[in-house]
């Protein structure tokens, strides 16, 4: 696979109460400046004007620039709400980026749009920018549930955006949806996932509903007004959506991602889960790069304005970085392996990062396999959909058995 | 050394000693309005926080008699009025030739009145009645009067009335005190004979012993010797206790202060010991205390392993300053090594944990406070058990003895329904009743201590709107049923958790024990088993589901490092748990269960 490239867009016109990402409230004027932004880093990136002080950084930025992992074949616009972003400012930003980097001619184009701002216009728009997959944060069908996500659409404008963004004739089509409200029964969950599926797009990415710290529903929870489901309950829903949509002729391919056949996956998701390269801009942006003794990750200032600043001053946006040996790569590969269905592929964890699981682990992947969590065909180790529901789980256990037993081995 | 008085103040909880203390402070000037607080002497935050006095504090203040015009030096030790804390008082008592026995107006004579009174007459102490709070508008001092001649058989009309709160009386009660008080006798150029009463740690000195002088002096550079432990020492420094430590030249015969006289090791110096001149050496040693004999045991376990060593040096410390504390070294196959530690009471149990916690910054954990038992076995043999670890297989045994207390309950007329109810659900022997006036009533009964152990206070207050009062003596050991009760996970017993409890008591204990740990005890790859058990057979019984979810929905883009780290973390925790069978055992879950004890 080839190196993919990510433009995180941190605007949504309100704050949804779950929502923990780098996201403020802004909207197509503050676009404008963001992009103008988004262009100097750009061009420090590919002038090498402006790299990040720390070595291991700039040296793989430069790489990536310089197209020797291979030229970008994916391009994933997302926030935020990328779709706030004015016709102009969309062009600019990907003109600019074909521009200056190694961009390839077949590039396939990734877009986060949330219902309101679907129009006839909008998606000519997204069509004529070359616009591939578009992911729609629907969320529910349901007006009461919409509420209480504090999202700024109802049901019918949740169907209706759907509808055009199929007609309109886009590779894919997916629709996110959000599930394990408090209170939400498996029926009520197994009527959203009909009208998704009656809908019929290419893909849907349903999130189970996690609250975190900082949010306005973490701290509702804190003070016991908003009670989680139950880990039972939890289970439930999520068995119930894969067996569901695999009913309607949908691959769960990934913990919560479908696809009705392989080649309406996410390809550009798929880099972050197999150590393919990537570089990301924009605030909070993540990139990776592999290196001699391993790989390296850095990513972007997380506030707006601080990234905006230091671009402004004419330095590079990046907050740290963090130098990834081959076990740490491991740990990752079978970590986010053990989320997907292709599952970890045994052989290449061993060509590439000289961990060999089969053998230190063939005890505990025996017990997985034996309780239904995993299915073994010789080098590869893939989870069921109940394996799936544990993926968390098994990794920090099999690392912990592996812990042991070389405790065992020195003593 | 006629103009010295040594005394202490002893009552009943909360009838003021603490406050008449403050009064009698800053009327004789040995505390500047600055540095003044209520109750000034409670330096402890736990004693400061509960608002009761736990350890006996001893202060040096100067009086100058308007009747006499002579200026005395009063050596006053306020004691607590706890009885778990009753060693406290035994203590100062024999440092002391009188005592201030106070009597709050509103409440009248109560149980600690009457026992404090007691002890003071076994130490030959003379008397000086006071009544406290006359300002308070529920004061009945007529019949305090009455209560102090028919109770206490002191002379009712010798009795100084103050009000501690408002100073009201308290030059008269210092007046009185040095006319009614007397001196100390001791002759300063006889042999050196001290008694050690009490002792603090001061990480620059050392051992700062407290000393009351019988006969002799103490004097700088005089080489001592310890009775008891059989020690030399120099005298490094002599002084007085006032609201800090005074140095002075020397402590003559009758004084109370303190010596530095370079002791490293806690373990060096007991309370209670002779303190001599090691040229001239005491033939005897003073009478030295009773040791007190404890009636709770627990054990202490640190929670982090490697805390060992620092709960070893700090009950080391503590016990120097808490002479009653008892402790052993313990292990347990599930929390590691500790301490098996005797105490007072509960609320003397309470104090140490907390002071641990505080004073030495240790994270501990608690197992199932017990009593002590008897157990005869078939062969005759008879043991005492405090420790669940050795109660023997209930095959062996021919019957188990456990120890009552009479407790005596002090309660509003309207609840004594309420209260009845309580002591019957407590195994009470025998309940009676005696009305103290028409809407007070004391409730009499014989209990079991062990059922006592568990929040019988905590009911009591809250049954009462917070109007009852309670204590209680040991009483007698009477034949009854006890079993130990075991905790399995999967099969294999967690030994931090068994206990020993009445036989109608398991089943409800055991539950509540395999209830804390389902809540806490995370899912694991398997169906876990959790039952209560009396030897062979199971009484109570939870289960744990294997896990079923545990996935995060989205990996935030390419922040993978974040996602990693947090199972790093997760990893790392794994580690700390405890595993009994092939079960993982987080630590909270006995922090869970062990800490509910109190609520249960
Ligand atoms: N109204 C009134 N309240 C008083 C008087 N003396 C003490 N109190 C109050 O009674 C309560 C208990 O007083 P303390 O001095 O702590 O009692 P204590 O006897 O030292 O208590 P322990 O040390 O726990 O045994 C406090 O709230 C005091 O403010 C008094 O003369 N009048
Ligand atoms: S729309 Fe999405 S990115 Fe924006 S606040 Fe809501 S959840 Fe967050
Ligand atoms: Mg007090």
């Amino acid at each position: 696979m080839r190196p993919g490239l990510y433009v995180h867009v941190p605007f949504c016109s309100a704050i949804c109460p779950y929502c923990d990402f780098a996201v403020r409230v802004g909207d197509a004027a503050d676009g404008a400046g963001f992009v103008d932004s988004l262009l100097v880093e750009l061009n420090g990136l590919a002038t090498g004007d402006a790299l990040s002080d720390l070595p291991a950084v700039a040296t793989a930025v430069s790489r990536l620039v310089a197209g020797e992992f291979g030229r970008f074949d994916t391009i994933y616009l997302g926030g935020g709400t990328p779709s706030v972003l004015a016709e102009r400012d969309l062009r600019r930003l990907l003109e600019a980026l074909r521009e200056r980097l190694p961009v390839d001619d077949d590039v396939k184009f990734f877009f986060e749009a949330n219902p309101e701002d679907v129009t006839a216009q909008s998606l000519r728009l997204w069509n004529d920018l070359g616009v591939s997959m578009l992911s729609l944060g629907i969320q529910s069908f349901d007006s009461d549930q919409l509420r209480f996500l504090g999202r700024r659409h109802h049901a019918d404008e949740a169907r209706r955006a759907v509808q055009m963004a199929l007609e309109a004739g886009f590779d894919t089509v997916s629709i996110d949806l959000i599930y394990g409200l408090p209170g939400q029964t498996e029926d009520a969950w197994r009527r959203e996932l009909e009208t998704a599926a009656h809908l019929d797009p290419q893909h849907l990415s349903c999130y189970e509903l996690e609250i975190h710290p900082r949010t306005v529903f973490g701290k509702r929870s804190a003070r016991g007004e908003l009670r989680e489901l139950s880990e039972d309950d939890q289970a439930d829903l999520f068995l119930l959506t894969h067996r569901h949509l695999a009913e309607h002729g949908f691959e769960g391919y990934e913990v919560s991602n479908f696809a009705r056949s392989p080649e309406h996956r996410s390809a550009h998701n798929a880099k972050y889960w197999h150590h393919v390269p990537y570089l990301g801009l924009g605030p909070s942006a993540h990139s990776y790069a592999p290196t001699g003794e391993g790989g390296v990750r850095w990513w972007n200032e997380r506030h707006t304005r601080r990234w905006a600043r230091s671009l402004g001053e004419g330095r590079a946006a990046v907050d740290d970085h963090e130098a990834l040996s081959f076990g740490d790569l491991a740990f990752e590969a079978l970590m986010l392996g053990l989320r997907t269905v292709d599952g970890v592929d045994c052989r290449r964890l061993e060509r590439d990062f000289g961990v060999d699981i089969l053998t230190g682990h063939a005890k505990q992947i025996e017990i997985w396999r034996v309780q239904g969590l995993v299915t073994r065909t010789d080098h590869r180790i893939r989870p069921t959909v109940a394996g799936m529901a544990l993926a968390d789980r098994l990794v920090t256990d099999l690392q912990l058995e592996h812990e042991i037993t070389t405790e065992i081995d020195r003593a | 050394m006629d103009n010295v008085r040594n005394f202490c103040i002893i009552a009943h909880i909360d009838h003021g000693k603490s406050t008449l203390a403050d009064r009698l402070i800053q009327t004789c000037g040995g505390v500047s309005d600055r540095e003044f607080r209520d109750q000034i002497l409670d330096s402890m935050d736990l004693e400061r926080e509960r608002g009761i006095t736990i350890k006996s504090n001893t202060i040096t203040l100067p009086f100058t008699s308007k009747k006499d015009g002579r200026t005395y030096r009063l050596n006053l030790i306020d004691t607590p009025g706890h009885v778990d804390f009753s060693h406290e008082v035994r203590r100062s008592l024999m440092s002391c030739e009188g005592a201030l026995l106070l009597v709050d107006a509103s409440q009248g004579v109560e149980a600690q009145t009457v026992a404090n009174l007691y002890l003071a007459l076994e130490f030959d102490l003379e008397l000086l009645p006071v009544i406290n709070k006359i300002d308070l508008p529920s004061a009945d001092v007529d019949r305090a009067r009455e209560e102090i001649d028919s109770d206490l058989g002191l002379d009712p009309f010798e009795a100084v009335e103050v009000s501690a709160k408002t100073g009201l009386g308290v030059e008269d009660l210092l007046e009185a005190l040095v006319e009614k008080l007397p001196p100390p006798e001791g002759d300063p150029g006889a042999q050196l004979q001290a008694l050690i009463f009490d002792a603090q740690y001061d990480v620059y000195r050392g051992v700062v012993m407290l000393v009351r002088v019988k006969d002799g002096t103490l004097k700088k550079g005089q080489d001592i010797f310890l009775m008891h432990t059989k020690k030399t020492y120099q005298v490094e420094e002599v002084g007085l206790l006032k609201l800090e430590r005074e140095a002075s030249e020397c402590l003559e015969a009758g004084n109370v202060g303190y010596v530095i006289a370079g002791v490293k090791s806690v373990r060096d110096i007991t309370i209670g010991d002779t303190v001599t001149d090691a040229k001239n050496r005491s033939a005897e040693a003073l009478p030295g205390y009773r040791p007190a004999r404890p009636v709770v045991f627990a054990s202490l376990y640190p929670i982090a392993s490697d805390e060992y060593e620092d709960l070893t040096a700090a009950l080391e410390k503590l016990s120097l300053n808490d002479a009653a504390l008892t402790y052993e070294k313990d292990s347990s196959a599930a929390l590691g090594f500790g301490f098996r530690c005797g105490f007072l009471g509960l609320l003397h149990l309470e104090v140490v944990q907390q002071r641990l916690e505080r004073e030495f910054g240790l994270a501990l954990l608690l197992s199932a406070p017990t009593v002590s038992y008897r157990v005869k076995l078939k062969t005759g043999e008879e043991l005492v058990v405090d420790n669940p670890v050795f109660f023997p297989d209930p095959s062996e045994i021919e019957a188990t003895y456990e120890p009552y207390i009479k407790a005596q309950i002090w309660i509003p007329e309207r609840y004594v329904g309420t209260i009845m109810e309580l002591c019957r659900d407590r195994r009470a022997d025998d309940i009676q009743l005696r009305y103290l006036t028409q809407s007070r009533v004391e409730v009499n009964s014989i209990l079991p201590l062990g059922e006592v152990l568990f929040d019988f206070y905590d009911k009591l207050k809250s049954y009462t709107q917070g109007y009852g009062s309670f204590d209680y003596e040991m009483f007698e050991y009477r034949e009854t049923r006890i079993v130990k009760v075991d905790i399995l996970v999967n099969g294999e017993p967690v030994d931090a958790l068994s206990q020993l409890t009445h036989e109608d008591r398991a089943r409800q204990r055991a539950l509540h024990y395999c209830e804390r740990l389902e809540e806490t005890i995370p899912r694991q790859q398997f169906k876990i088993a959790i039952q209560g058990a009396i030897g062979g057979k199971i009484i109570a019984r939870t289960t744990i589901n294997a896990y079923r979810k545990d996935v995060t929905a989205k990996c935030y883009g390419g922040d993978i490092t974040r996602k990693r780290k947090l199972l790093e973390k997760q990893r790392e925790g794994k580690k700390k748990m405890k595993v009994v069978g092939s079960v993982e055992i987080p630590q909270e879950a006995f922090v869970a269960v062990l800490k509910s004890e109190a609520g249960k």
